[in-house]
């Protein structure tokens, strides 16, 4: 552990270095970086060090005299540690060259002073011990990145994600801390202690409210509304940090209260499960409608929430049974899911940010052919896109892969189990199967084709060697898990053997699990092997052969121009009527009338049905009931002093 | 294992004629004579001596997505059990991971059409990922009625094991509905003609055959090749299942399943002899009603 805290010193230099260094623009970024990379380099060493040795180290002190500070790294803990410094560690190094406005030398020395916050608030969080130090972690966590989200405040989009994203995640935090205030009120103390002797109404209440307050950091539908406003807004080396780890420490959240409750109760995995499934689907169907490439990278880590919790549920479900081989297939898949998710969605932001930086655009339809000025970028992208889209042989597979399995094990416990299992293993399929129609149209249109506008036309190189170094790391990450899935697989058996529940499972379903992933690993390997074998054959036969070069068949037309290529909303628009009851597409267009028309042009947009929802169903009741009580707002001073005199009467009474 | 690797080539080398088989069916029914039952290897040859060309919008993905389209291919192939003999290669949960690794396939193909700019194979491109998406979900509900009656997710336990699949056992009336639900798959993921057809002269029209219109010589041949594959893959898996029969001799074993194999390849042409290519919205509806035959036939088993 002191390995551990050393680190927080660092973190700390980190993010007050670059305030004073200010003026010095390259020097101040070198600073920050520096010491926040050795602080998650020597936190995830510390964190990796106490995962394998099964360590429990921990660390307490009082403030105030009742106001106690306490950390403690378990299992759980250290792997959330790791997979949050790694990111973190990978994302400062992007930062370099990616903040590179010289004349934003000051916003980009605070935004560094956050930054470092962030980490830490985030390491507090997944250690905290007892329930005023999480929610004090977490209240900082929340405030650090609403201050980076807010990089470009005078945007006025900017502006508008930050508050909607400030409404969010206080609002979850009303939610956690109402679990919180009942966790007090019937145990009266604040340790993270076993609540399971409670009565079941109790533990349930405990278990919804905290579900829907990390749900909402997590970006569980339909709490997910204010991922796609603030991760397009923020700089990308922090969407990838907040859609890479941040939101993950919901997933913690959840689990840190899950395994304190009585875990022989069906219904924790019931609503895991159904929010997994409906986040899941609805997130990557909204995904697929969108035209800004960061606002589809949020929506689909929506749908990775829904993955993970797809497989905790799962998970939930046989614990609840006593079916441990379901159970540790279920938790371990959602837990490996957690470290491969942060892994190749952050690899996508930061490739989505090269672009952004390079091309000056967002929008997927004015891109196209990057892949030619930009082959690092283009490349590591495309990894990550097969990553993410779940299929074999890199490391989104081999998570998805468990998860199927413990759903298939589901199928023969009992009448509800078994209707969840089915729901569980086909909405994973449907998932795998739209996550592979996006990101084929994101690779597609942005990478591939030919460019479709001035913005794509313009885009020379992709100079900044800090840009390519972590993409470069991420991508072999993925090839990594996925190809030898068994040590990774191995972390998340530690995390789950250090809870008493798992007792009960012997060592035989670990190594059938083990075996799960060594076989994964051998067909990886046959699959590469014929590859290569292929790969040569083909180099064989066109030894000596006739390449030429020609523009793409026109089908006999000889004129032409990008403009008639596909675009993303043609690619995706059969799909999305099909999913019309949910995802509605609403266009505007000028239809062409006259025989000289004018200028026209297209715009769609599909609605997200839990946005509609949240603004009909509660802002807008609760501004009906508000704007009535205005008049108690009347600004005359006098009577604002009567105001608390009253209350200071009224609370005599009580007091 | 020497065995079933023979067996493996030899069905590798047998594939293009199997296909052939289909060409000589519809021939018969149209009343001509058609072209030689050999005409995949004339063509697989015509195209290897050729050069390729290429165009100039298009990167290295489209070099790969025929590797890769053959590599999955002959990868899948590797883990199925020919006519009774183990697979070369087997373990608990392989299904899952093949029908993955023809999604990765899928990926790959898909890039390469949108890499040549070409607004036909965008169209074609467009519609195989939306179709996928629903024969992914068919197969899997395939998948769920398996490993009920089987408690195995291995193609080999499935086809061989001691609870091995038999439309002659008790549950024969489900895996019949199975085997009819497999065989619409097997139309759909095939370009097979209700849904596509291959043969057609506008590219308005294609699914797949449109995605691969920029591609030429050997490349081409890499494709046409895993499409012959895995067309093999889909129908041996239902022969399996029709005829799951063992005799005392091996040979006989593997002519009977040979006979059937090419059997299932007639009935293909002559489906797409007496059946009409429907249109595009309706496909939707096609595949799916394959996956709910695969529900009732999970119902009927559950308890």
């Amino acid at each position: 552990m002191g390995l551990f805290y050393f680190s927080i010193y660092l973190f700390l230099i980190g993010g007050f270095l670059p305030i004073f260094l200010y003026k010095r623009f390259s020097l101040m970024k070198i600073s920050g970086i520096v010491f926040i990379s050795a602080g998650c380099l020597l936190s995830m060493i510390g964190a990796f060090l106490n995962l394998i040795n099964s360590l429990n180290s921990s660390i307490a002190f009082k403030y105030f005299h009742n106001f106690s500070i306490a950390f403690k790294m378990d299992a759980l803990s250290a792997f959330f540690t790791i997979t949050i410094c790694l990111i973190c560690l990978l994302a400062s190094i992007y930062s370099f060259h990616y903040l590179n406005h010289p004349e934003k030398s000051f916003r980009t020395a605070v935004s560094y002073f956050f930054y470092s916050f962030l980490v830490l608030s985030m390491i507090g969080v997944v250690n905290s011990d007892n329930i005023l130090t999480f929610a004090f972690a977490w209240e900082m966590m929340s405030l650090t990145s609403l201050f980076l989200v807010i990089y470009e405040y005078e945007e006025k989009d900017t502006s508008i994600a930050g508050y909607l994203y400030f409404i969010f995640t206080h609002s979850g935090a009303m939610f956690i801390f109402a679990s919180f205030g009942i966790i007090y009120s019937l145990t009266g103390n604040f340790d993270f202690k076993n609540l399971s002797n409670l009565s079941n109404i109790a533990q349930i209440t405990i278990f919804v409210l905290a579900f829907i307050g990390f749900g909402a950091k997590a970006g569980v539908f339909p709490l997910h509304v204010w991922l796609p406003y603030a991760h397009p807004a923020a700089p990308s080396h922090v969407s990838a940090v907040m859609s890479g780890v941040m939101i993950k420490t919901g997933i913690y959240g959840i689990l840190r209260i899950y395994f304190l409750l009585d875990t022989n109760i069906y219904v924790f995995g019931y609503i895991a499960l159904i929010a997994g499934i409906l986040s899941g689907v609805l997130g990557v169907v909204y995904a697929l409608g969108q035209h800004d490439l960061k606002r589809l990278l949020a929506y689909h880590s929506v749908e990775n929430i829904g993955i993970i919790l797809i497989g905790l549920g799962i998970g939930m479900i046989g614990l609840a049974n006593k079916n441990f081989s379901m159970a540790v297939l279920g938790f371990s898949g959602g837990l490996l899911h957690v470290l491969n998710h942060s892994i190749f969605k952050s690899l996508l932001f930061m490739g989505a940010g090269v672009v952004l930086q390079k091309s000056g655009s967002r929008s997927i339809e004015q891109l196209g052919g990057l892949m030619k000025p930009m082959k690092i970028t283009g490349t590591t992208f495309l990894i990550g896109a097969v990553a993410i889209s779940g299929l074999p042989p890199l490391n989104g597979f081999v998570s998805e892969f468990l998860i199927y399995f413990g759903s298939f094990k589901g199928l023969f416990i009992d009448n509800s189990a078994f209707v969840l299992s089915i729901l569980a293993i086909l909405s994973l399929s449907i998932i795998g199967g739209l996550a592979l129609a996006c990101f084929t149209k994101v690779v597609g249109i942005v990478f591939l084709g030919e460019p479709r506008s001035e913005k794509a036309l313009k885009v020379m190189d992709e100079n900044g060697i800090t840009l390519k170094i972590p993409m470069i790391i991420l991508s072999l990450f993925c090839f990594l898990i996925g190809i030898m899935p068994k040590y990774f697989a191995m972390l998340s058996f530690k995390v789950l053997s250090s809870f008493g529940i798992f007792l009960g499972a012997n060592s035989s379903h670990y190594t059938k699990c083990l075996d799960l992933m060594n076989n994964i690993s051998i067909m990886a390997f046959i699959f590469i092997i014929i590859l290569l074998i292929i790969v040569e054959i083909r180099n064989l036969i066109y030894k000596g052969k006739q390449i030429g070069k020609k523009e793409t068949w026109g089908c006999g037309f000889t004129k032409p121009t990008p403009k008639i290529q596909y675009t993303a909303s043609s690619y995706a628009f059969s799909i999305l009527e099909f999913y019309k009851p949910v995802a509605e597409i609403k266009q505007s267009s000028i239809k062409i009338t006259d025989l000289f028309p004018k200028q026209v042009h297209f715009h769609s947009q599909v609605l997200d049905i839990a946005e509609r929802l949240i603004i009909s169903a509660i802002v807008k009741p609760i501004l009906m009931i508000l704007d009535k009580q205005r008049w108690i707002q009347h600004g005359d001073i006098h009577l604002y002093i009567g105001y608390i005199l009253l209350a200071i009467i009224v609370l005599l009474f009580f007091v | 294992m020497i065995n079933s690797l023979i067996l493996l080539i030899i069905s590798i080398i047998f594939s293009p004629f199997f296909s052939g088989l289909i060409l000589k069916v519809k021939a018969f029914f149209a009343g001509k004579k058609g072209p030689p039952v050999l005409i995949h290897y004339y063509t697989l040859i015509k195209l290897f001596k050729k050069g390729s060309v290429y165009s100039k919008s298009t990167t290295y993905i489209f070099k790969l997505a025929p590797i890769v389209t053959l590599g999955v291919s002959i990868t899948s192939l590797m883990f199925f059990p020919f006519s009774g003999y183990k697979s070369v290669f087997a373990f608990e949960g392989d299904i899952i991971m093949i029908l993955y690794l023809f999604g990765t396939a899928r990926f790959f193909t898909i890039l390469a059409a949108l890499d040549t700019a070409s607004p036909f194979e965008g169209m074609g491109a467009a519609r195989e990922a939306y179709f996928a998406i629903f024969a992914e979900a068919s197969l899997f509900m395939i998948l769920i009625f398996f490993s009920l009656l089987n408690k195995s997710l291995s193609f080999s336990d499935i086809l061989l094991g001691e609870n091995a699949m038999s439309l002659w056992k008790a549950s024969g009336v489900s895996i019949l509905f199975i085997i009819i639900s497999l065989f619409m798959i097997l139309l759909v993921e095939n370009t097979r003609v209700p849904i596509d057809d291959p043969a057609t002269h506008l590219e308005l029209t294609m699914i797949h055959e449109v995605m691969i219109l920029d591609h030429s010589g050997p490349d081409l041949a890499l494709i046409e090749l895993g499409a012959s594959f895995k067309l093999l893959f889909y129908s041996s898996f239902i022969t399996c299942l029709v005829f799951p029969f063992k005799f005392q001799s091996q040979l006989l074993n593997v002519l009977c399943f040979f006979i059937i194999l090419s059997l299932v390849y007639m009935f293909i042409g002559i489906v797409e002899s007496v059946i009409a290519r429907y249109k595009m919205d309706k496909i939707p509806k096609f595949i799916l009603s394959s996956f709910a035959l695969a529900v009732f036939a999970t119902i009927f088993i559950w308890r």
